[in-house]
């Protein structure tokens, strides 16, 4: 029963978070107002709120909590690690250091720019702290590669702050950024941000069957036929692409990934196939949900979604850490 | 069978039979053993580490050393001469840079340095791992955000309760990840780590939360506070925390000796008498105590002390962490950090929190790398 209504229940979750994330606010914008601007136009108050402000931040957090969500659940399976998110592993920092960079040598400007030294910061983070955790006897445990990306995130804090206390101009336009938060985009990002989507999807879900295998071992993937090599560095460079796409375009936001797949493994069975569209789905209704809790919790003024979803996530992370087996 | 029992070692009382196994252990040179026994009194003796005094006079020295120095350089140079003759005489054209400016955050920086080395020293003994320390797991983020709410609501009034305040957020803080770390007895390995560490984040995201609406007086003054540096800290700080020291004193002495049979395993130390459970909570309450203090008096600056007690103990090559040692290092690491962000950019100043980050954040990676780091 729950299995079969879990599909229909998540998008219905989904558009009842976008519709509220378009209504809710510091001025509340009546549902006929929301679906009179978006179908007509015009040039009222209400409608230049939804069209102007809410309509991106809408968008962008559902696609970054979709890109997050998906992250997660291959990071998740390729570690064989049920801690793994991209902000616990350090990619959302390496990326966030990858884009103070750009923006501190003056590279880059816009989300184009970012993107690709957000990606570059992801990658070379992932790589890192998988070297680090993967030494020694016992490989790459949850506590190994939960500490590496602390300490990873710490030092690339650390090296911000640095660039950030030298040059007054980067840290005006990092400080809005760095917050997580998702208003004051503009429109354009979300276009921008499709085709690395796109790209880290098909990187996913092209081998989701491949780590439905590697849940099984190593070995029993290899002789069940796949190149187990080859589905690990495609999952975790697709997850480091939608990882550096959401970071560029909201901001470093954690634990997207943490909960999400936890729960759609619990609602679908089918293996990844299923797993991670519906991660896709979870994670858009968490982020924009987070973000609509963020605008309302201490109105007027706004706490970043980045903030929300760490209140949620850390329970969730306590709950993991605690139950049997998850760490040895 | 029996005549072999017989010929083997006589059965000892079980206090020396710790004092051989720590001979045995560390090496000894020359011939001499690395213990000696002082006597000054029939009835008292104290176990010293030959190596240990050596170690801590010479960080003494250093240390010395670094704080005359970061008196001298800065912004304005000052020669030597000139800063003794200002502490001296309290007059005289360097008396604005030396008295009001440079020696309250260098006083500042030892003092919050030597309490969390020496906190470091407390917690690691106690969970007997070197990751474990108390930034890592979430009292410092405990004290931020105690003292976060009271700046930005402005319930605390006087700058003498501000240590009060931050060491109920570090003991809150504690308290909180070890019962969430409980099941059935808390273990010193991965899950304490992970809750700690879960329960910082979800810290921060608090003091988030409070500065996203209050008042931008308020705000200004808790991000100051919270970059974690000595910038514009002086006596006013550093008095209160100087206090908390002395006061822990008696308990830091108790608790270098107490500690001791904690580096063995539980068991062990509870068949050489060692009521552990006790000397475990006084231990890692004075520990805490004397981070959140630290943390109060300086924003979180992270990594003192996780490396620190790390640092001292390959120093003075002894078995367990070295308490005074410890908080010499933490002490000396944070003067020089504290003069090379002074000074590394001028006449910009990095938040020293930034940059023992920096330097913290790898060794804890190499920390990670090792085998047997973690179990």
């Amino acid at each position: 029963m729950i299995r079969r209504l879990a599909w229909p229940a998540s998008v219905l979750v989904v558009a009842a978070a976008g519709v509220l994330s378009l209504t809710v606010g510091t001025r509340a914008v009546p549902l006929s107002a929301v679906a009179d601007a978006l179908l007509h136009g015009g040039g009222s108050p209400d409608a230049l709120v939804v069209r102007s402000l809410r309509l991106p931040r809408t968008e962008i957090g559902l696609t970054a909590g979709a890109a997050l969500g998906v992250a997660g659940a291959a990071l998740q399976a390729v570690t064989r690690n049920p801690l793994a998110d991209p902000g616990i592993l350090g990619l959302s920092q390496g990326a966030a250091a990858g884009v103070v960079i750009a923006i501190g040598l003056g590279l880059a400007d816009g989300f184009s720019g970012y993107v690709w030294y957000a990606f570059a910061g992801a990658v070379l983070a992932a790589l890192l702290v998988y070297g680090i955790a993967a030494r020694g006897r016992d490989g790459a445990s949850p506590v190994k590669l939960a500490l590496a990306g602390t300490a990873l995130s710490a030092m690339t804090a650390g090296g911000t702050t640095v660039v950030l206390t030298s040059s007054a101009a980067t840290l005006d336009q990092f400080r809005f950024w760095q917050v997580g938060a998702l208003s004051g985009r503009d429109a354009g990002t979300v276009v921008r941000m499709l085709p690395f989507l796109a790209a880290g999807a098909v990187l996913v879900l092209g081998c989701a069957r491949g780590l439905d295998a590697l849940a099984l071992g190593d070995d029993t993937a290899r002789a069940l036929g796949h190149r187990v090599a080859w589905v690990r560095g495609s999952a975790a460079l697709g997850a480091a692409l939608l990882t550096a796409a959401a970071v560029a375009a909201a901001g470093p936001i954690a634990f997207v990934g943490l909960a999400v797949p936890h729960l759609a493994r619990r609602l679908v069975p089918g293996g990844h196939r299923a797993v991670l569209p519906l991660s896709a789905l979870l994670g858009a209704a968490l982020l924009v949900g987070a973000d609509v809790a963020g605008r309302v919790v201490r109105a007027p003024a706004e706490v970043p979604a980045g903030v929300m979803t760490a209140l949620v996530g850390v329970p969730v992370l306590v709950f993991l850490v605690r139950r049997r087996g998850a760490v040895s | 069978m029996s005549g072999a029992r017989r010929a083997g070692p006589p059965a000892q009382a079980p206090r020396r039979a710790v004092v051989r196994l720590r001979d045995q252990q560390s090496p000894s040179r020359g011939g001499r053993t690395t213990v000696a026994v002082l006597r000054p009194h029939p009835r008292l003796s104290f176990l010293v580490h030959r190596r240990s005094v050596g170690v801590a006079l010479a960080l003494l020295a250093l240390l010395l050393a670094v704080m005359a120095l970061s008196a001298c350089l800065g912004q304005s140079y000052v020669s030597p001469a000139e800063v003794w003759r200002a502490l001296r005489t309290g007059a005289g054209p360097h008396d604005l840079v030396v008295n009001e400016l440079r020696v309250p955050r260098i006083v500042l920086g030892a003092l919050v340095g030597a309490a969390l080395g020496a906190a470091g020293a407390l917690v690691q003994t106690v969970t007997r791992n070197p990751l474990a320390s108390p930034d890592v797991i979430g009292v410092g983020h405990g004290a931020a955000a105690a003292t976060v709410l009271a700046l930005a609501t402005g319930a605390v009034g006087s700058p003498a309760a501000m240590p009060l305040v931050s060491v109920a957020g570090g003991l809150g803080a504690a308290a909180l990840v070890h019962v969430l770390a409980w099941r059935r007895g808390v273990q010193a390995g991965g899950r304490f780590v992970l809750v700690g560490v879960g329960i910082g984040v979800a810290l921060s995201a608090v003091v988030q939360l409070y500065l996203a609406d209050s008042e931008l007086e308020a705000a200004e003054q808790v991000k100051l506070w919270l970059t974690g540096s000595l910038n514009g800290r002086g006596w006013e700080q550093a008095g209160p925390l100087g206090a908390v020291l002395l006061l822990a004193l008696p308990a830091l002495v108790w608790a270098g000796r107490a500690a001791r049979p904690l580096g063995l395993d539980a068991d062990t130390a509870a068949a050489l008498g060692v009521r552990v459970d006790r000397v475990r909570l006084g231990v890692t309450v004075l520990g805490v105590v004397l981070a959140a203090t630290a943390t109060g008096a300086a924003g979180p600056i992270g990594f003192v002390a996780l490396t620190s007690p790390q640092l001292a103990r390959r120093l003075t090559r002894t078995p367990q962490l070295p308490l005074l040692c410890s908080a010499l290092t933490g002490a000396l690491v944070l003067v020089a950090a504290d003069l090379v962000a002074r000074t590394l950019l001028p006449p910009l100043e990095i938040p020293v929190g930034a940059l023992t980050s920096l330097v913290g954040g790898p060794y804890l990676l190499w920390l990670l790398g090792r085998r047997s780091a973690v179990r």
